[in-house]
């Protein structure tokens, strides 16, 4: 008996005791078992290739060459790449106009789409299919709604007087495009918005309404602080998504400009982050330089999400503290 | 703290309460019906462009209504009917062959003459009307001429990586989150933190050098491989998935079965997994929709056309020919039906799991 309860205490005291009981060693072992295909997977795609890119971004390393140490020279030389401040300027704009117009948006479609009135869940669906639809086929499908002769966008503007622009043939235009092109595929966040809506206590209306609060006055005082830890998750996915933008961009690129001359079309108006750091790796075959901007994305990220996460403490409301 | 309300009816019109109700509601309707608009029409778009003729997508202004080449029979056989400038004479024919920029045309009212006629010179009749034959020229239209590829190529392909994606997910996903849910073992929290962050690394970050190891040292460029075997090892978010759930799962069952004398990877076995059904689908969904969907993955890995997944197919598709808009929409139709459809079996589940990637862990 003393000895069974020994092991439980110094099973309870692991990791500074090493005596573990029968039991506790046949658990650690089977649940090691369980996850064994995960341990495999986390270290071989997971830690290898983070240590094996934070190497090769000391290196220079044309992938049929061995990589070369040659330490810090790709991290000053993508500082002096006006290239690279180009595409980091292009993600800000997409981070700092796209991600809250599209918070926005769905927080709309959201409050609309709460009201209960009939056929509500139709448009609900209405409201969501787009953003299932396969990327490649939703950016066709804009870039031919925003072709400036024959698209569909520019004839309706075309109706109430407005010379459409040439959208994404034309620099100023090309990121307003993309924007467009992401509001209408919103659907998710709708959704995380509901859900939040949801949750906002019936009685807490109810309050408000009978202190004389008009609508505006309940959206501001109580629907927004409740919602916003939901904001602030969007906010985070959102930013983070769009630093890591791709596919969009280069189908635009790949459509508006003739075969061949390049990503980021046009004029590298598109030009973004994940996109430049995809054309310096694999078209340019530069892997070193590309793991160096793989880095100060990583780096990028993790900045941006804690200060949001620190910012947010002024801005966000949650219940009991 | 509150003060007492005033009595309402005071500060507002003195309209009965079912009319501000009926405007109320209109409102809403209104507004949602017109931003609903920008949600819907775009659909409506690609369908009617993948119903139009070829002459009929670069119309300028462009028409909503499809429409198609106006056909008649000649002997037995459907053909186009154009409208032929001869000698100052506009005539209605058919056109029975075209061969070096020379169309035979034909009188539908006398067949027994034909006249060539240069095509410069012709212009097809269109009447409103869907062009179905667009599907089918679209999916069997040879993307890369020469390699037999066309779009069923690229479904197939599509097709495989998402059914072993979604086989290795669930292998190793469900174990790894029974093991993190219904196993106590020491340090597992902390692994599983890990297991959290791990989702949070961006992609770029390991995609340099998975990318040498699966080409260059194993010789996987240009198959498969690259894009199912990485995911028989398990992914944070499903195992973060299937872990909340299996947490459901009374501990009392498996405590029944423990004094049976049953293994753990039994309890798994007959009890966790047959009472997730529901999450396992979700995942199953999830799975096949980021396969399907994924772009960046085969791009970097898949070089020969005939191993392309839709994705790389269509935009690569537009990249090579002067466009054909009618057959890309028809392509890019197809490409997102299997989506809509899957949509629409497992409706709940989407709204559900995407609930489920919110807040409430």
């Amino acid at each position: 008996m003393t000895v069974r309860t020994g092991e439980a205490i110094a099973a309870r005291a692991w990791p500074h005791s090493r005596g573990w009981s029968r039991r506790t060693r046949r658990q650690f072992i089977t649940g090691l078992l369980f996850i064994s295909l995960w341990i495999i997977g986390f270290f071989a795609f997971t830690l290898y290739p983070m240590v094996a890119s934070l190497y090769y971004s000391f290196t220079e390393y044309h992938i049929k060459r061995a990589p070369e140490w040659i330490g810090l020279i790709n991290y000053v030389n993508l500082f002096r790449d006006p290239l690279f401040w180009k595409s980091l300027s292009n993600t800000a704009y997409m981070v700092v106009i796209g991600v809250p117009l599209s918070l926005l948006v769905s927080f709309v479609c959201a409050l609309l789409l709460n009201i209960k009135i009939r056929g509500q869940s139709i448009y609900r669906v209405i409201y969501y299919l787009p953003s299932i639809v396969p990327t490649v086929a939703s950016t066709l499908l804009w870039l031919w709604i925003l072709n400036p002769n024959s698209g569909l966008l520019n004839m309706l503007l075309g109706e109430i007087g407005i010379r459409g622009p040439n959208w994404t043939r034309d620099p100023a235009w090309s990121k307003p495009a993309l924007i467009l092109l992401g509001l209408w595929g919103v659907g998710n966040t709708i959704v995380i918005y509901l859900s939040g809506l949801q949750d906002v206590p019936v009685s807490l209306m109810e309050a408000a309404e009978l202190d004389g609060a008009n609508w505006w006055q309940r959206l501001w005082a109580v629907t927004i602080p409740m919602v916003s830890p939901i904001t602030l998750f969007n906010l985070i996915i959102g930013v983070i998504a769009t630093f890591q933008y791709f596919a969009q961009a280069y189908v635009l690129s790949a459509g508006v400009s003739p075969v061949g001359s390049g990503l980021g079309a046009p004029l590298n108006s598109t030009l973004f982050y994940s996109v430049y750091l995809y054309q310096q790796g694999f078209v340019y075959l530069k892997m070193g330089y590309a793991s160096a901007q793989a880095w100060i994305l990583f780096i990028i990220i993790m900045i941006c999400t804690l200060l949001l996460l620190r910012s947010s403490e002024r801005w966000t409301y949650y219940e009991g503290g | 703290m509150a003060q007492i309300a005033l009595p309402r009816s005071v500060t507002r019109p003195p309209w009965p309460r079912w009319l501000r109700r009926g405007i109320g509601a209109l409102a809403a309707h209104l507004t949602i019906i017109a931003i609903g608009l920008f949600f819907f029409v775009p659909f409506l778009w690609m369908l009617s462009t993948a119903l139009k003729s070829d002459q009929d997508v670069f119309r300028v202004p462009p028409t909503w209504l499809p429409h198609d080449n106006l056909q008649v029979t000649v002997n037995g056989q459907r053909v186009p009917m154009y409208e032929v400038n001869i000698e100052g004479q506009t005539r209605r024919l058919a056109l029975l062959s075209i061969a070096e920029g020379y169309g035979t045309f034909v009188d539908p009212a006398n067949p027994t003459e034909t006249i060539q006629v240069r095509m410069k010179f012709v212009r097809p009749i269109l009447v409103p009307g869907p062009r179905w034959q667009n599907f089918p020229d679209a999916m069997n239209r040879a993307t890369r001429p020469g390699l037999g590829v066309n779009f069923w190529t690229y479904i197939k392909n599509s097709l495989i990586i998402a059914v072993f994606a979604i086989i290795g997910t669930l292998v190793s996903c469900a174990p790894a989150a029974y093991g993190f849910a219904r196993i106590r073992w020491p340090g597992r929290d902390i692994v599983f933190l890990i297991v959290l962050s791990t989702m949070m690394l961006p992609f770029q970050v390991t995609m340099i050098p998975l990318y040498i190891v699966f080409t260059d040292k194993l010789k996987w460029g240009n198959t498969f491989l690259p894009l199912i075997v990485p995911t028989f090892f398990g992914n944070g978010f499903d195992i973060f998935l299937l872990r909340q759930f299996f947490r459901t799962i009374p501990e009392e069952l498996c405590d029944a079965a423990r004094v049976d004398g049953a293994s753990e990877f039994r309890i798994f076995w007959s009890i966790a997994l047959p009472l997730s059904v529901p999450v396992l689908a979700t995942i199953t969904v999830f799975t096949f929709l980021w396969a399907w969907n994924d772009f960046q993955g085969p791009l970097l890995y898949l070089t020969d056309p005939r191993k392309f997944t839709m994705a790389l197919g269509l935009q690569d598709f537009q990249g090579q020919h002067s466009v054909a808009w009618n057959l890309l929409m028809a392509a890019a139709a197809v490409f997102t039906i299997p989506i809509i459809v899957l949509f629409f079996f497992a409706q709940r589940t989407f709204i559900q799991g995407v609930k489920l990637t919110g807040l409430k862990g």
